[in-house]
């Protein structure tokens, strides 16, 4: 099927399998490969987007779905090599170790902040219940929230249990 | 995915049921997908034909009145009812249910309708529907059919639906409106899992209703109770009905005794 989405700001008019997820869309005919594809049924994050907006698992999205739908992927983040300040963020808490979940990471953390720009502990936790970090380097993750979210200080940091 | 099929998106309610008319047999109906991708994906289902019906326009979306109570669009996600204000302060029980279910990505995508629909014994919007009294209405070409949802399910992944059916708008009566409730899910992990049991209990005008999850072939509904029974005899009733099973996530009598551990709890927190 013939469709039309935005994707990074720029527009593509594509013949697309029926068949084919928004994920195989983006990392074989776009080429995006930021976008990981861990687990293909939901339950990792590591394909996680924004679709119109709002952030989903492109492995749970049919590409023709997105026919007339605005996609922002991980590769939007920076922009001319500047990191956005999530990324910044997690480069500085170190909450990056083998990389793989950090692109999905990074886009549910961005919707977080979206709906709510000073999260607590609890509902950090709760932002990024769909992504797996199978390196379990959740603390650092969480750190670089809320350094991201101007919440950071000498006593949170480190001092994170429970995680 | 390898698997091949036709993409239908429709435009308008007509055009879908004349569809699902047409092929309904062969079919599947696509909302918000995350049950659906994943069954086609195993192998599970393999339709012919998939019809989106995000792209209809003249379905109900999400809307409340004080006359008609809750209605709940066949598109409408689980994160749309979970952030909607009417609902959280007339229905917050359903608000509860919908952030047990999944993560937050994957209620962006999955619908109210779909939870109900595909029928999984722990659906987790299951319970807080069933206690709130909703309803079903279901539409075809040239008919349309209501039925409490307590009839609804008929078996594990099973329901009242034929192919050529939609469910058109689940209901919440007004007369549940501002029932006390809370739902318990008990899950292997903090972070988002399919439950283990799943436990909704309501008080509204001296009826006490609890309606359980993953215990047996449906969810289930008691009724017949009142707010001042005592929790032995709540507890009796409840465990009546339930017909756990022994699966990879727990055992039999380890869901029936979380069960009871739940519902005293939810009588005691549901004031």
């Amino acid at each position: 099927m013939w469709m039309t989405v935005e994707v990074n700001g720029h527009i593509y008019e594509r013949e697309v399998a029926e068949h084919w997820t928004l994920l195989r869309f983006l990392r074989e005919d776009l080429e995006l490969t930021g976008t990981k594809d861990g687990c293909s049924a939901g339950e990792c994050g590591a394909c996680t987007v924004m679709l119109n907006g709002e952030a989903v698992n492109a492995c749970m999205v049919l590409a023709v779905e997105a026919d007339g739908a605005t996609v922002a992927t991980i590769e939007a983040e920076a922009v001319d090599g500047e990191l956005s300040e999530i990324q910044a963020a997690f480069a500085r808490n170190y909450a990056v170790q083998c990389g793989y979940c950090t692109g999905g990471m990074v886009m549910s953390v961005r919707e977080l902040l979206r709906r709510n720009p000073k999260p607590t502990i609890d509902e950090i936790k709760e932002g990024i219940e769909g992504n797996l970090c199978r390196c379990t380097g959740y603390q650092q993750i969480i750190e670089a929230v809320l350094d991201v979210s101007g919440q950071l200080t000498t006593e949170t940091k480190g001092e994170l249990r429970y995680v | 995915m390898n698997e091949i099929f036709k993409y239908r998106a429709p435009t308008s309610r007509a055009e879908l049921l004349a569809l699902l008319a047409d092929h309904g047999d062969g079919a599947r109906v696509l909302a918000g997908g995350t049950d659906l991708l994943v069954d086609i994906r195993s192998g599970l289902v393999e339709p012919e034909m998939v019809i989106n019906l995000k792209k209809v326009e003249d379905l109900p979306g999400l809307a409340w009145s004080e006359s008609e109570g809750l209605l709940i669009g066949p598109a409408t996600t689980v994160n749309e009812v979970m952030f909607d204000a009417k609902v959280r302060n007339w229905y917050p029980l359903l608000a509860d249910c919908a952030l047990t279910l999944a993560s937050h990505q994957l209620r962006n995508r999955a619908t109210v309708v779909g939870n109900i629909a595909h029928a999984s014994p722990g659906a987790d919007m299951a319970p807080g529907l069933l206690c709130l009294g909703a309803h079903v209405v279901i539409a075809s070409q040239g008919n349309q059919r209501e039925m409490p949802l307590k009839d609804f399910f008929t078996g594990v992944k099973r329901t009242a639906l034929r192919s050529d059916e939609i469910i058109e708008a689940i209901v919440v009566p007004p007369g549940r409106a501002g029932a006390r409730g809370s739902y318990r899910k008990l899950k292997r992990i903090e972070g988002h899992d399919l439950s283990l049991v799943g436990v909704a209990l309501t008080k509204n005008d001296g009826a006490l209703r609890v309606s359980i999850g993953s215990v047996a072939p449906t969810p289930l509904l008691v009724e017949g109770l009142h707010e001042d029974d005592s929790a032995d005899s709540v507890v009796a009733a409840v465990r009546e009905v339930i017909k756990p099973i022994d699966d990879l996530r727990c055992s039999k009598e380890y869901r029936e005794y979380m069960v009871e551990v739940y519902v005293r709890r939810l009588l005691e927190e549901v004031a």
